[in-house]
């Protein structure tokens, strides 16, 4: 199982998706509704570029040292998907916009 | 088919089948088989000026006008319909009214619909349904069936975009004095019903409830207080004239009128025993002037109604009471939803209709028959008509728009009994509307940037 867990960390980036319910998105909306919440998982090692690579060495040479740098790509949504609107707990109606990934990429 | 044609009597013209024996074709065809016609789209043309700006007796005064309506009804023009959510719906009810208008008497309790009429049964949804049924294994007598529509209705990209597409416009605020714009809530609303299946509609619609919480859920389906409620009740028959100026609404009640109507011939009080066409018609008015809507959380008393009553009908209370009627107090509406909610539909098998059950005489007298009833073009054998559907309180006038309704004896119906009704009500159920303000949405600081 060991070897699944390595496998599952070298997952390639991609759209994830779980069934959730409304209360457990932790926006302060108190509702039963269930929605579909898409996210995105995975490793971005194949989209390392020469920027990352030459931007962790400037770092590691002490020639950047004040700022916060990322050296490394991301796994991120692209794009969100539409509103999603659902009736809460006290018979109101919200609409929670970019609450799911469309699409994911490394960035 | 040559056979046929030499039985359909009196050769008709190339290009049309002779009457009795074609399929029904929507208007927007018949209009494009009329324009290839010379002698049809001169007449069509001439009618339709007759037609406009005048009423049906001074029209029909006119002898040109007159003669252009009796060569009509030889035309595929005359027996043509539409269907919901067609191509060019609007275009092809236009095509319709424009010769139906002149054919009515003006004024009528009921129009006939110029719909097709609905073949599929409520089974049909119900083995797509079952897809779902697998999907909420906690169906405890705890279970919410308006939250499971909801949910099933979230997990459909489909659904659940059209769904949030016309539950933000209802809800959107235009200014403090306009809280929605009634009109944009109206059209997302159609496109809902239009365009997703009726196993998603239906279930939002029709979901059955034990307690108020789910009821409550169920009324607000359609965003009430932006698409049904008003500050003021217009009176209902006010409420009628003004969807009949509208081709569209016009159609809409005319279907739900057919399709709808209490009939005394079948147990399930349905025309046809046919729920689902019943069902439809009814989700079809929704986004219209006439959009009806469940009037309270009763978890178990289903009361329809539009947003109308029958104050100030003067000498039209009478009138106005039936019109009401056919959604409150509407047996083959509360069946049609009770049964869908159940998950139970009647078993037809509409082979050799037997005579029908005769019936002790209704309260409700059948109006007088119209005078054209012995009018020969009717596409529907008239025999069976007179054994059938005559006897119901409409008359013929309303069966040519809808295929002959086939009679059904008891023996061949099997009716599910009903539930017994316990009225059951939750002390926690979110019918009252509490004050929510330590519970607003915490935005993280994130999303800010």
């Amino acid at each position: 199982s060991r070897r699944k867990r390595a496998r599952a960390r070298h997952k390639p980036c991609a759209l994830q998706e779980l069934e959730v319910s409304v209360s457990e998105l932790g926006l302060g909306y108190e509702s039963d509704e269930t929605v579909l919440f898409r996210y995105c998982s995975g490793t971005c090692e194949a989209a390392v570029r020469s920027y990352d690579l030459s931007l962790k060495s400037m770092r590691s040479r002490r020639r950047i040292r004040k700022e916060k740098v990322r050296a490394r790509p991301c796994c991120r949504p692209l794009a969100y998907d539409d509103d999603v609107s659902f009736l809460d707990a006290y018979n109101r109606y919200y609409t929670v916009n970019e609450l799911s990934a469309k699409e994911c990429g490394c960035v | 088919d040559e056979i046929l044609r030499s039985l359909a009597g009196p050769p008709s013209p190339p290009g049309q089948d002779p009457h009795g024996w074609r399929v029904p074709v929507d208007c927007v065809r018949a209009n494009e088989l009329c324009a290839a016609e010379p002698s049809c789209s001169s007449r069509y043309r001439t009618l339709r000026q007759c037609l406009a700006g005048r009423d049906r007796n001074t029209m029909l005064a006119n002898k040109e006008c007159q003669v252009a309506l009796e060569v009509l009804q030889e035309s595929p023009l005359y027996d043509c319909r539409c269907k919901r959510g067609m191509k060019k719906e609007l275009q092809c009810l236009q095509i319709y009214w424009s010769i139906h208008l002149g054919l009515t008497e003006g004024e009528e309790f009921y129009e006939a619909s110029p719909y097709e009429p609905v073949t599929s049964r409520l089974t049909d949804i119900f083995r797509l349904a079952s897809i779902f049924s697998g999907m909420d294994p906690a169906t405890t007598s705890k279970s919410n069936h308006c939250l499971d529509a909801a949910k099933a209705c979230n997990l459909n990209d489909n659904c659940k975009r059209l769904r949030s597409g016309y539950i933000s416009t209802c809800s959107r605020e235009i200014s403090a004095t306009e809280h929605c714009s009634r009109r944009k809530c109206h059209k997302a609303l159609r496109q809902f019903f239009d365009r997703v299946p009726s196993e998603y509609t239906y279930r939002l619609l029709f979901c059955s409830c034990k307690d108020q919480a789910c009821a409550e859920r169920r009324r607000q389906t359609i965003v009430p207080s932006c698409s049904y409620e008003d500050k003021e009740k217009p009176n209902c028959l006010d409420l009628r004239n003004v969807c009949r100026t509208d081709h569209l609404c016009r159609s809409r009640l005319a279907d739900f009128h057919a399709n709808c109507q209490t009939s005394f011939q079948s147990p399930t009080s349905c025309p046809g025993g046919n729920y689902q066409a019943c069902l439809g018609s009814y989700a079809g008015l929704i986004g219209f002037d006439m959009t009806p809507n469940y009037v309270d959380a009763s978890p178990t008393s289903i009361t329809i109604s539009p947003w109308c009553s029958c104050r100030g009908s003067g000498n039209m209370e009478e009138e106005c009471e039936k019109f009401l009627r056919d959604f409150t107090e509407n047996p083959c509406l509360r069946n049609a939803i009770q049964a869908f909610g159940n998950g139970t539909d009647v078993n037809l098998s509409p082979k050799n209709p037997s005579p029908p059950v005769t019936l002790p005489p209704k309260m409700e007298k059948s109006p007088a028959l119209p005078d054209d009833i012995n009018d020969s073009n009717t596409m529907y054998d008239t025999s069976i008509i007179t054994t059938c559907t005559s006897v119901q309180e409409h008359g013929p006038k309303l069966n040519k728009s809808k295929e002959q309704s086939l009679c059904y004896s008891e023996t061949q119906l099997t009716t599910d009994t009903m539930p017994d009704q316990k009225t059951f009500v939750d002390q926690k159920a979110g019918g009252s509307r509490h004050r929510a303000g330590q519970i607003l949405p915490l935005v993280p600081v994130l999303l800010l940037l």
